[in-house]
């Protein structure tokens, strides 16, 4: 791809034609927008359109707006992607965008295959529709209105298929291919993080379609077709979003660290007095999370400023050059009381993780007598705090090495 | 006052230190250290690299803190470490022969109490070109056997 611009056919067209070719993606979106309702307005009016009409237009328009501006975040995203920085990713990720922008413009393809049956559809198959939108005998300008409206619906339910299809392609290939990596080995989170971003755009969009309805009431077959085409694109959309989550972040050096070791420290400033202890932790594949006393110093540390330094490590005085560290810096969230709401499952699930790499402990705090701040009281003794890093560094025995995160 | 028994076990008995310093935006960092301590003047003595993150944000930020602990998977009432808090300088660093006779004389001292300490790991490798001594006077420390805490000020 090198540095060619990853733009569709609508995109390249648009970007031509000024006045939108002087405003950036997002100030032309909104002003097409005020253009095709300005134009709708006036051939309302000419027309002597009645008030149902216009209102149906502006809601075709308000749905390509909003449509466009979930789905062109795609272009500016991909072109911001730091490679991966495993071969194989890095080769999947060039032949995704390679497909996604190809010269040809394929993805103009599905929005033309739902275009020309739809046009035959409404013209010769003798629906009530052009009459239920325009009433009797429309003038032929009308038409040719309503068919641009048509066009600029159909190319970006096609879009949508072809975008929402690939990126399930993507995240499935992915996903395979992380299980094959080595060493320093991975795609830098922050991008991933990206990628859900764009699968959970689709999946609005998805969700955005059931605004058609009130257009299609009175044909139930494109009723029906409508709601099809929601699921669809919710549901790949979301499988693809919930494929990548599950791509670890980490290269297999430092999860295997992170997941084999038992103990991390913690590193806390205030008012720039550094504090460290050490704590125990546990990592879900995606998540490290640690656990703290309320009456911990470092807690209410945190509280004021919850920028951390987070290590972990291997220690081996046999052979210093096999002694592995890495260090996240970043920041924490703590969890309380008013996240128990909305992320239960998390805290539930941490939980049960701290008693499956701890049974001792878990049972030890349990049982003695114990100041009360370190009983174990989930929750509200024991603070949950997750871990969230900006910046990972590794040592490998005297080598140091910054992961792209 | 002096450090009780045993705090200086700790300090004594274990290779790895972990230092924290902090940047002037109050961004932590923490890397574990080979560390000496040194009993007459109560100082925690390690080596590093001028170019490293740490000798950085001393030079922004002079206040340290260092955990020196033993870990046992197994039984939180085992774990025992404390927690020095102070202020660090590093030793100057120059060619050997603009260097003070009394730098000179601690960058001997400290290179020989590293060497018998970390005999195995150091052997006979010299101190790098760009190593400095960065030494930390301890204000505070606190220490810890399983859920009791004790701590004293220097």
């Amino acid at each position: 791809m090198g540095n060619k611009e990853m733009k569709w056919i609508y995109e390249e067209i648009v970007g031509k034609i000024p006045p939108f070719s002087l405003v950036s993606y997002k100030y032309s979106i909104l002003l097409q927008l005020f253009f095709l309702l300005i134009l709708g307005l006036i051939l309302g009016f000419v027309f002597h359109l009645g008030l149902v009409s216009l209102l149906y237009g502006s809601l075709a328009i308000m749905v390509a707006v909003l449509w466009s501006l979930l789905i062109l975040q795609l272009g500016p995203t991909l072109r911001r992607f730091r490679a991966p920085l495993s071969k194989d990713e890095n080769e999947l990720l060039e032949q995704y965008k390679g497909i996604l922008f190809h010269r040809k413009h394929y993805e103009a393809i599905p929005g033309l295959a739902i275009f020309i049956p739809f046009m035959a559809y409404l013209f010769y198959f003798g629906t009530n529709l052009l009459e239920y939108w325009l009433g009797k005998h429309p003038h032929i300008i009308l038409l040719l209105f309503v068919s641009l409206l048509i066009w600029d619906i159909c190319y970006r339910m096609g879009l949508a298929l072809w975008t929402s299809i690939l990126a399930l392609w993507r995240s499935v290939r992915l996903q395979q291919l992380a299980e094959k990596r080595t060493e320093l080995e991975h795609t830098p989170y922050t991008e991933l993080r990206s990628l859900r971003r764009l699968d959970i755009n689709n999946v609005f969009f998805g969700i955005i379609s059931l605004l058609l309805i009130p257009l299609f009431q009175i044909d139930r077959f494109l009723v029906t077709i409508i709601l099809i085409f929601m699921v669809f694109i919710s549901l790949i959309s979301m499988i693809s979003a919930y494929k990548v989550s599950k791509v670890p972040w980490l290269p297999p050096d430092l999860y295997n660290l992170v997941k084999d070791s038992s103990f991390a420290y913690i590193g806390t400033s205030f008012k720039g007095v550094p504090h460290v202890t050490p704590v125990v932790y546990v990592f879900d594949g995606q998540r490290i999370f640690f656990n703290t006393s309320k009456e911990a110093k470092k807690l209410k540390t945190m509280l004021k400023n919850n920028k951390v330094a987070f290590l972990i490590d291997k220690r081996d005085m046999s052979n210093i050059y096999e002694n592995k560290a890495v260090l996240f810096t970043g920041v924490v969230k703590i969890y309380g009381l008013a996240d128990i709401p909305l992320r239960f499952i998390n805290m539930l699930s941490a939980l049960s993780l701290f008693m499956r790499k701890y049974p001792e402990y878990t049972r030890k705090y349990r049982t003695s007598e114990l100041p009360k701040a370190w009983q174990l009281t989930p929750i509200i003794a024991r603070i949950l705090v997750e871990v969230k890093p900006i910046k990972i560094i590794y040592w490998r025995g005297a080598k140091q090495i910054s992961v792209p995160v | 006052m002096r450090i009780p028994d045993e705090m200086r076990n700790i300090l004594y008995g274990n290779y790895f230190g972990y230092v924290c310093t902090s940047d002037k935006h109050n961004q932590p960092h923490l890397t574990p250290v080979f560390f000496v301590y040194d009993e007459n003047s109560q100082k925690i003595f390690f080596i590093t690299n001028d170019k490293s993150k740490k000798v950085k944000n001393i030079s922004e930020n002079p206040n340290v803190s260092i955990t020196i602990d033993i870990r046992d998977p197994r039984n939180p009432f085992n774990n025992e470490g404390v927690l020095a808090q102070g202020k660090a300088t590093i030793t100057e660093k120059a060619p050997i022969y603009f260097l003070p006779e009394e730098t000179l004389r601690l960058y001997y001292d400290i290179y020989m109490e590293f060497k018998s300490k970390y005999q195995e790991v150091i052997e006979n490798k010299p101190l790098g070109e760009n190593d400095v001594i960065v030494q930390i006077n301890i204000e505070k420390m606190v220490y810890w056997r399983g859920p009791h805490f004790k701590s004293v000020r220097l």
